[in-house]
């Protein structure tokens, strides 16, 4: 098969190489369900949806590098727009989705915009104000409705088929995260992904070549939020419920670890990074069980402090995260080859 | 004869690793000279002297090759503090003074591991007896002063360092001419009652070889010309590309290719 | 409004001023946001019921070998830490500072297990309640935290104005690499910085602590402290002082008037607010906010 011209080849997503490697991955994606039993398919479930979240969070902190506090409220509010649409008006999914996404887009532009004028730092804070903003209606929402701990979800049911095993939900995230993944890879291809990157790297000279340099931040913030809240409201319905104790600053801090540790500013990091971030936590609870009983009990603080350290040393030692790592290996067997 | 004070041997300097910006400028300092470092803007004569006085880190720049010696000892490569121990110290182009704190806090700043508690008084004293409009200035904020004041006191902060070097990038930028000849004419006076050596970068020439003994003229990053300052002062060159002197018109090709090496 | 309102307001503000005296000192000197500021000063207050614990019958010592080890934790963080991060982007040193202070929780919980302290009673001191005027009353520790709060202002315009490494101090802030160029030890004025950073936030967590005990959600008054702070513009000491005052009213009036479940918020809605009509803050420099 001859690709067609220089220029196609160029544009082409995949060259044939990697379609290859490719459509072997996503063939063994396929068969995982079928072979994987109860406990890893939850797990990969887990790490399926944090991959949303994760490229969401890549896109504006990896690469238009902003950062942003608000994860776990972009979250939030997409997981209640879908417990509030579904349980007090009965809505359907087709319904619900775009609303989160609306409310996320909205929520991105009103948080953005103050970094308009501002720069960097101040995004962090605005997003922090996001945070608490929408802990605080969440929790007034429980209040009012007097749902002591949380909101209940129905599954989501489409044509009359209730989306309720996990195999099936399975499908829907592995389809949700490769959505999310081409989405990112063509923004981060086209133009606007290209302005992203040169804002990250020198903001002085993106706007001295002509870059509006705060439309691409607050475009990549508006995307990066939709995402976020798609990938919430996609959790209300996984775990059939909504509770704002899940939301805290711990949720934010764990994505920003996945985009740390997974390597800024690489999409196969948004995805090491989230697996890491999601199983980390059961490698912990197994060490746990080694140690001596009064410190292996406090799992949770275990895991912040886990957490804490694996990030900083990687904002240390390998700021390319786990993608670094690998292509430092990579290069080092290349070598080793007579 | 002594060895020279400073000494700048086949200096190389590249920009983010691709744009070089000096290709092997070699210059001396006399001890208590004033030597002159001319040439346009961009000829690489603010980066040589980043690249003496550890102020290199800007804009990320980097000695890729040759050697700074004062007295004697290499120093290219430490940072800026350990090369203002050492006694060389920079008056830079921009940012000259800490804009928010007043002239004799500015003062107050600076600080030297040679320099103790007498020896800061005389400087201080020193310095508000070749500056005397900075004396009645004590109390203004660096920010507000005038853009004569501000190189005054960006000198002065320098000297408070107890420099045996004192590199000037720029004494003239955007200063109306009365208030540059004053300057020079005090660095001048630094030179001859303190004893501090000189290096002074100037786009300027008329106002460097004034008071200069010795000079060096950089283009695109390589001495192009050097002389005692009465020679250059002569040369035709010069006096035509920098001086301003009239003459009949020449090429710009046939300019360069004289002045090229 | 009643009294009680006032003095309520007073010590709020008072405890978001002596917090964010840490950020405006760090930000100040490097320009870094410490976001581990809360869980620094919550350390502040194990710190003291681990030292309660020592010297269970002088209160003086425990507090002061707390607030000297509060000291040294901040040079040991610049030291093993921040230095490290000063050649990378600001983005890369907030991060850490992030990762920094979940490490923090973690190891505070795993030092201490997760139950509430009460260092007043370990120390065999009473927090008494004192009548400030009629109906009005303060508890002895928050009467100490205003007084505490009132000398570290004083003694820090002092320092930063008289001293030569005040001076310095302000100087580095400015413009480092000017201030390496004249000599000054940059490695040396940070670590002081995080220093002084960490004493006051490690006082004003022992405070609290004696106050209300010593307990794991602490930190969150550290990051309500950090809008105060903002507010104010965050390299101005007085901001810092206006800016508290100014949260500190609008959470006590939104607790008593509107809900008390806004608590967290409103500093958060005044910051916005105010970032939305003037981005330096209320008495920040115009330039500060190009060099975030």
């Amino acid at each position: 098969m001859e690709a067609a011209s220089p220029y196609a080849r160029e544009v082409a997503l995949l060259d044939r190489a990697s379609l290859a490697r490719t459509i072997v991955v996503l063939a063994a994606l396929a068969v995982l369900p079928f072979v994987a039993n109860a406990f890893l398919l939850d797990l990969a479930n887990q790490v399926l949806l944090a991959v949303i979240g994760s490229l969401a969070l890549m896109l504006l902190t990896g690469f238009a590098g902003q950062i942003s506090l608000g994860t776990a409220g972009l979250l939030a509010a997409g997981a209640y727009s879908v417990g509030i649409l579904s349980h007090d008006a009965g809505a359907p999914v087709w319904v619900t989705l775009p609303a989160a996404a609306l409310v996320g887009a909205t929520l991105g532009l009103v948080f953005g915009l103050p970094s308009l004028r501002l720069r960097g730092l101040y995004l962090a804070i605005s997003t922090l104000g996001l945070h608490f903003i929408v802990v605080y209606f969440g929790g007034e929402y429980e209040t009012r409705q007097q749902l002591a701990t949380g909101l209940t979800v129905d599954p989501p049911s489409v044509l009359g088929f209730a989306l309720t095993s996990d195999r099936g939900w399975y499908f829907v995230f592995l389809a949700g995260a490769c959505l999310t993944l081409l989405i990112v890879k063509n923004l981060l291809r086209s133009r606007t992904g290209r302005a992203w990157q040169t804002l990250r790297e020198r903001e002085v000279v993106a706007s001295a070549i002509g870059i509006d340099v705060q439309r691409y931040k607050l475009y990549a913030f508006v995307v990066s939020s939709t995402l976020l809240a798609l990938a919430g409201a996609l959790f209300a319905y996984f775990r059939s419920f909504v509770s704002i104790d899940a939301f805290s600053l711990y949720l934010t801090v764990q994505y920003l670890a996945m985009v740390i540790i997974g390597g800024m500013g690489t999409v196969p990091g948004a995805i090491l990074g989230a697996a890491f971030v999601i199983l980390l936590p059961y490698g912990i609870e197994a060490f746990a069980a080694l140690l001596p009983a009064r410190v292996g009990n406090m799992v949770f603080a275990l895991d912040y402090a886990a957490f804490g350290l694996v990030m900083i040393l990687f904002l240390l030692f390998e700021p390319r995260g786990l993608v670094g790592i690998a292509r430092r290996l990579a290069a080092a067997r290349g070598k080793g080859r007579p | 004869m002594s060895e020279p004070l400073l000494e700048v041997r086949d200096l190389r300097v590249a920009y983010h690793r691709i744009a070089t910006a000096v290709h092997g400028v070699s210059l001396a300092v006399p001890r208590g000279a004033i030597v002159a470092l001319l040439g346009n803007n961009g000829a690489g004569k603010t980066t040589t002297l980043r690249a003496i006085s550890g102020f290199i880190g800007l804009d990320d720049a980097r000695v890729t090759g040759g050697s700074v010696l004062f007295e004697g000892e290499p120093v290219h490569g430490l940072p800026p503090s350990a090369t203002a121990a050492r006694g060389i110290v920079l008056v830079p182009e921009r940012d000259k003074v800490f804009p928010n704190l007043t002239v004799a806090e500015n003062l107050a700043a600076s600080t030297s591991p040679r320099v103790g508690a007498a020896e800061r008084r005389r400087l201080e004293a020193l310095c508000f007896q070749v500056f005397p409009p900075l004396a009645e200035l004590r109390r203004r904020a660096a920010g507000l002063l005038s853009g004569g004041e501000r190189q005054m006191l960006g000198v002065a902060g320098a000297l408070m360092c107890g420099p045996k070097l004192l590199l000037v990038d720029e004494l003239s930028m955007g200063l109306a001419p009365r208030v540059v000849e004053d300057l020079a004419a005090r660095l001048k006076t630094i030179r001859d009652e303190l004893g501090i050596t000189v290096l002074l970068v100037e786009q300027n020439a008329v106002v460097a070889l004034g008071i200069a003994d010795y000079g060096y003229i950089v283009e695109s990053g390589r001495v192009a010309l050097e002389g005692p300052a009465a020679d250059l002062r002569g040369h035709d060159d010069v006096r035509r590309h920098y001086l301003g002197d009239g003459g009949e018109h020449r090429s710009y090709r046939a300019i360069k290719a004289s002045l090229a090496p | 409004m009643s009294l009680q309102l006032v003095v309520n307001v007073v010590v709020l503000a008072a405890i978001y001023a002596l917090v964010g005296v840490g950020y405006v000192v760090v930000y100040r000197a490097s320009r870094v946001l410490n976001l581990a500021h809360g869980e620094l000063m919550m350390v502040g207050a194990y710190l003291l019921v681990g030292t309660a614990s020592l010297f269970a019958g002088s209160p003086v010592v425990a507090v002061l070998v707390a607030a000297l080890c509060g000291l040294v934790m901040g040079v040991i963080v610049y030291v093993a830490l921040m230095r490290w991060m000063t050649g990378q982007t600001v983005l890369a040193a907030v991060l850490v500072t992030i990762a920094l202070g979940i490490l923090l929780r973690g190891l505070v919980v795993l030092g201490f297990t997760a139950q509430q302290f009460y260092p007043a009673a370990m120390l065999g001191w009473r927090n008494q309640s004192i009548e400030v005027a009629s109906g009005a009353r303060i508890s002895a520790a928050s009467a100490m935290l205003l007084a505490v709060t009132v000398v570290v202002y004083g003694a820090l315009f002092l320092f930063l104005r008289f001293t030569r490494l005040g001076i310095q101090l302000r100087a580095t802030g400015q413009n480092a690499l000017l201030a390496a160029q004249r000599g000054i030890g940059l490695n040396a004025v940070y670590a002081f910085a995080w220093g002084l950073s960490t004493f006051t936030a490690s006082i004003a967590g022992m405070l609290l602590a004696l106050d209300s005990g010593a307990e794991g959600q602490m930190a969150t008054i550290g990051l309500k402290a950090f809008p105060a702070a903002l507010v104010g513009g965050l390299d101005s000491f007085v901001g810092a002082i206006v800016g508290s005052i100014i949260v500190a009213m609008a959470e006590i009036a939104a607790i008593q008037y509107v809900n008390p479940l806004l608590s967290d918020v409103v500093p958060f809605l005044v910051l916005l607010v105010v970032l939305a009509v003037r981005p330096w803050g209320l008495f920040g420099s115009r330039e500060q906010l190009d060099r975030v």
